[in-house]
């Protein structure tokens, strides 16, 4: 007993045992009282008083336990009356759990992804007071693709208030050698305090010095996995030397398992400092127009965000009037926090998901209010018993509301087997399209959301069925037997297949879009033929190839053209579809302006035959050609855009530019003859606008490192995997071979995730669809079944089956009419919350709406065809000898 | 079986007495059983109170706080519909608990 009285009190226990104190002292009082009445002494009436009352200890913990074991076992008795109602309908039951496991599983699927996203700190110390540091133009207040040069960097590290560090990063990969295969490592360049600043300590050796960022410093900290895959754990590998691109490096350092930095790159093996942007003849940490370095940073403790976004405002402003040539189009600095950089895009996309994913379970719950309030019909004989017995309006209403969360936890419990079921399924669906979303598991957060979900489900369905059944007028009912039942409850079941009919309407036309969207995508023009292209990476390490670089890749595109099946190889620097870009300025003698003021374009490195590969038309002058070297004139292809943008109306060909790429210090940018036009090609798949594009010779700019091999075959591309890598291997034995892949695999991997949101929406409304349709069926099912005396009544009296059916079938077009409308109107209201997920559509899309209402109405009144036409074929004499 | 008769008669006596006097407190209950036994029936006062909030908890009694003739604040009790109902088939149960057990002892 005191188990349970503990449990249940709680919150309460002060207060239920002053109650029971005061009255079981009155008790003790009041008989003290008449025994000194009776003439005993004070004394002996307070002893005689105790006697007769007993152990007063006991009893009151007796007493206490009957108060709360008994509310618990009132619970309790609701509970198991519930399963036994439940059990008794298994049809019912079914159904019911079946749709809300549906409902509720996907939830939490979408919720579990959510959170490894968006909730889940990040595994750095304290990381509230990580920011994200982003130089800002404020005339476009939402670009946040903005990079930091390292002098800009380096000023506002010193110049500020408010930061207790500020961290540059940018990536790169080195080629490791020397112990085992050569590998490729992705790793990271960064300032000194990345440790100090993310508060990590690494699990072997010491973090950075401040003085290793001087010039000639070569030390690195590498990863958990690399020390475990290259290294077999060895513990003296603090100290050691390491082969990293021709150049030796020391280990200082081993970071734990768990860490990751930045979270988009998971795989970084190696961090090492900026000391490693200092090289001689390097000059990238001295130009400030050179924007590359992303920035992490922590507020000094008690620091605001607003406060740090203003003094580095402050400072980014006085260093737009100090250096007006190279920063005028940086003039403040905009400061988020870490994580929110970090989620940038993808929150759109997963609030979407998340939001139309808790329409279908509002759809499924409409789905079980309507069963439940059909229900209710047939329990009102019992509900009507009960009152009669002296149950009160409340009793009955917990029973109820009681029922339907039973239902919900069961729900709730298959929808998480169903959840933890489909995670992998999902997490495959958005690849690697959103950073952290592969750590989705379950967790505190997760449970407690299913818990949530699932309580709130039971309420919102059982709230309404409950309330309507506990008004059940005693009187009336028991006058008129079971066949009554109160118009307000057609009223409200219609109701709610018109607000189903709504929301699901909603998530078809959002569905709708985004395949429409999609499509588009797919469909359009990458402006080159992505079949049968296989494309592989591979470095040439300045160390060895600084200045043999041309002469290397001539050989090398020779032999591969050589292999069989090759139809063309070429190579390229920034590849289409490998989320990369670089942008510089140019200068245009008939258009002189500052150094500020000069356009920009994207800008690449190509080898001969590159548009050949790709089958990038060309569309005037020539192709670059094994005779464009250092010496030969300097020269340069650009695309249709490109002379669209900056030529209208001119012949291109023979115009000199100068754009802002040297080869190497002291050798300033060279005046380039435009000798070609090509046609434009997308570089991402998920790119709004072509931009104006410049290619120029590898072979005219030989220490820039690295290029892309592309190789068009005529056989499955993966086919010619092993005989590129051994030809490589042939040439070097050095150089590792990465990023193995297929032009239509990187274009798939671009789509993740635009094909994740739209597959996701597509089976969400295609599950709301069903439940509609279900939920439609079983209302028209049932009210038929309810008026079939009064169908029989007018059979018997002349009418038409045909006009029994289309009056059954009216019925029906009210409600999709009502639901359809609303539904339109809510789309064009809430569509353009997906504005930034679309791609070749408006968020208001007439044909997509139309289409989406035409399939709404279609299912519809197919869902309602098959009850009607089971009405017109009532026999009006079975019908009235019923009941 | 035997403690639930015990316990079922102990619920008799509270009901029947709450339906003779109305409202009562739980010592008035202990001395109107007293009285109305004719001294017979001595309910250990103590063990009372458990039964009164069991009761209650099952809806056959209501309660509320108020004050004695002597100015004491005290809890009363009162008979609810249902346990009016309850208070007819204990009764009926009773009586024929002790017709039975009347017809054994007369049995020759």
């Amino acid at each position: 007993m005191s188990r349970f009285r503990r449990i249940a009190n709680l919150f309460s226990r002060s207060k239920t045992e002053r109650e029971i104190d005061a009255e079981l002292s009155a008790h003790v009082e009041m008989r003290i009282e008449d025994n000194i009445a009776d003439g005993m002494s004070p004394e002996q009436a307070r002893r005689d008083a105790g006697v007769r009352f007993g152990n007063r200890t006991v009893i009151k913990e007796q007493v206490a336990g009957e108060d709360a074991a008994l509310v618990i076992e009132n619970i309790w008795r609701d509970i198991r009356l519930a399963c036994r109602q439940l059990a008794q309908a298994p049809g019912f039951t079914i159904t019911a759990i079946v749709t809300l496991a549906l409902g509720i599983g996907a939830n939490v699927a979408t919720f579990s992804v959510v959170d490894a996203v968006m909730l889940r700190p990040l595994p750095y110390d304290r990381p509230d007071q990580l920011i994200d540091l982003v130089p800002m133009n404020s005339r476009f207040p939402q670009d946040y693709s903005r990079n930091l040069s390292y002098p800009d960097y380096f000023d506002l590290r010193t110049g500020n208030h408010t930061l207790a560090h500020l961290v540059s990063y940018h990536d790169n990969s080195f080629t490791m050698t020397g112990v085992g295969d050569p590998v490729h490592v992705e790793a990271e360049i960064v300032a000194w305090d990345l440790l100090p600043a993310l508060g990590v300590q690494p699990e072997l050796g010491r973090g950075f010095l401040p003085e290793e960022e001087k010039p000639g410093t070569h030390v690195v900290l590498i990863s958990h996995a690399l020390w475990n895959s290259q290294f077999s754990r060895d513990p003296a590998i603090v100290g050691r030397s390491i082969n990293l691109s021709g150049q030796l490096f020391t280990v200082i350092g081993v970071m734990p398992p768990t860490f990751r930095f930045p979270m988009t790159a998971p795989l970084n093996g190696i961090w090492t400092t900026l000391a490693a942007d200092k090289a001689p003849g390097d000059s990238s940490t001295t130009r400030r127009g050179m924007h590359f370095l992303n920035a992490v940073g922590r507020l000094k403790p008690g620091v605001s965000m607003a406060q740090a976004g203003q003094d580095l405002s402050t400072i980014s402003a006085h260093l737009k009037q100090q250096y007006p040539d190279t920063n005028s189009h940086i003039d403040s600095a905009r400061v988020r926090t870490e994580l929110s950089a970090l989620v940038g895009d993808t929150r759109t996309a997963l609030m979407v998901v998340l939001g139309a994913v808790a329409l279908v379970l509002l759809i499924a719950c409409g789905n079980i209010a309507n069963l439940l309030l059909a229900r209710m019909r047939e329990r009102q004989r019992e509900i009507a018993m009960r009152t009669a017995l002296g149950a009160g309006r409340g009793r009955i209403v917990r029973q109820l509301l009681v029922e339907s969360l039973v239902l919900s936890a069961a729900g709730g419990l298959a929808g998480c087997c169903l959840a933890f079921a489909c995670t992998p399924v999902l997490l495959h669906l958005i690849g690697e399209s959103i950073p952290r979303a592969a750590d989705a598991g379950v967790d505190v957060r997760i449970l407690a959301f299913a818990i949530g979900i699932s309580s709130v489900a039971g309420l919102i369905f059982g709230v309404v069925p409950a309330v309507t059944a506990s008004k059940t007028e005693l009187v009336s009912l028991l006058k008129e037997g079971a066949r009554t039942e109160a118009a307000s409850r057609d009223w409200l079941r219609a109701a709610l297949i018109v607000a189903q009919v709504a929301v699901g309407l909603v998530l078809t036309t959002s569905a709708g879009l985004l395949i429409t969207s999609f499509l588009h995508l797919r469909r359009a023009d990458e402006g080159f033929n992505p079949d049968h292209l296989l494309t592989l990476l591979f470095e040439t390490p300045d160390a060895r190839y600084k200045d043999t670089r041309p002469d290397f890749y001539r050989q090398y595109f020779e032999k591969v053209r050589a292999l069989p099946s090759v139809q063309s190889a070429a190579g390229v620097m920034i590849m289409p579809m490998t989320s990369d870009n670089a942008d510089i300025s140019f200068e245009d003698p008939e258009h002189p302006t500052s150094e500020a003021q000069r356009p920009g374009a994207n800008v690449t490195l190509i080898t001969p035959d590159y548009f050949r590969t790709m089958q990038i038309p060309l569309l005037q002058g020539r192709d670059l050609s094994d005779r464009d070297t250092m010496t030969s004139p300097q020269v340069i292809v650009v695309d249709q855009a490109f002379a669209k943008q900056f030529f209208p109306g001119e012949n291109v060909l023979g115009k000199k530019i100068r754009p802002g790429a040297s080869n190497g210090p002291g050798d300033g940018p060279q005046w380039r003859e435009i000798v070609g036009v090509v046609g434009s090609v997308r570089l991402s798949a998920t790119q709004r606008e072509l931009r104006p594009e410049m290619y120029l010779p590898s072979a005219q700019l030989s220490q820039w490192c690295c290029l892309h091999t592309v190789i068009r075959t005529s056989l499955d591309p993966h086919s010619l995997e092993p005989d590129a890598r051994r030809l490589v291997a042939s040439m070097d034995k050095e150089i590792p071979v990465t990023n193995v892949r297929t032009m239509q695999e990187l274009m798939f991997m671009e789509l993740a995730q635009p094909k994740f949101a739209m597959v996701l929406l597509g089976v969400f409304a295609a599950l709301s669809i069903a439940l509609t349709v279900v939920g439609l069926y079983g209302v028209m099912t049932y009210s038929i079944a309810r008026r079939t005396r009064e169908i029989g009544i007018r059979m018997a009296l002349g009418a038409q089956r045909n006009h029994v059916l289309s009056k059954v079938l009216r019925e029906a077009g009210v409600i999709l009419t009502a639901g359809i409308g609303i539904g339109v109107l809510a789309s064009l209201l809430s569509t353009s919350l997906l504005e930034s997920m679309l791609y070749g559509t408006g968020a208001r899309n007439p044909g997509v709406l139309m289409l989406v209402s035409a399939i709404a109405a279609i299912t519809g009144l197919i869902a309602a065809f098959i009850p009607a036409r089971r009405a017109a074929s009532i026999d009006p004499m079975q019908a009235l000898r019923a009941d | 079986m035997a403690k639930n008769d015990l316990q079922g008669a102990l619920d008799l006596l509270v009901l029947k007495t709450l339906a003779q006097t109305g409202s009562l407190h739980g010592y008035g209950i202990v001395l109107h059983v007293q009285r109305a036994s004719d001294d017979l029936l001595r309910v250990e006062e103590g063990s009372l109170y458990p039964a009164l909030h069991r009761m209650e908890q099952d809806g056959w009694i209501h309660s509320e706080w108020a004050l004695t003739e002597t100015n004491r604040k005290a809890k009363y009790y009162r008979l609810s519909p249902a346990g009016r109902k309850q208070l007819q088939q204990a009764e009926k149960s009773f009586e024929q608990l002790v017709k039975g057990v009347r017809a054994v002892l007369r049995y020759a």
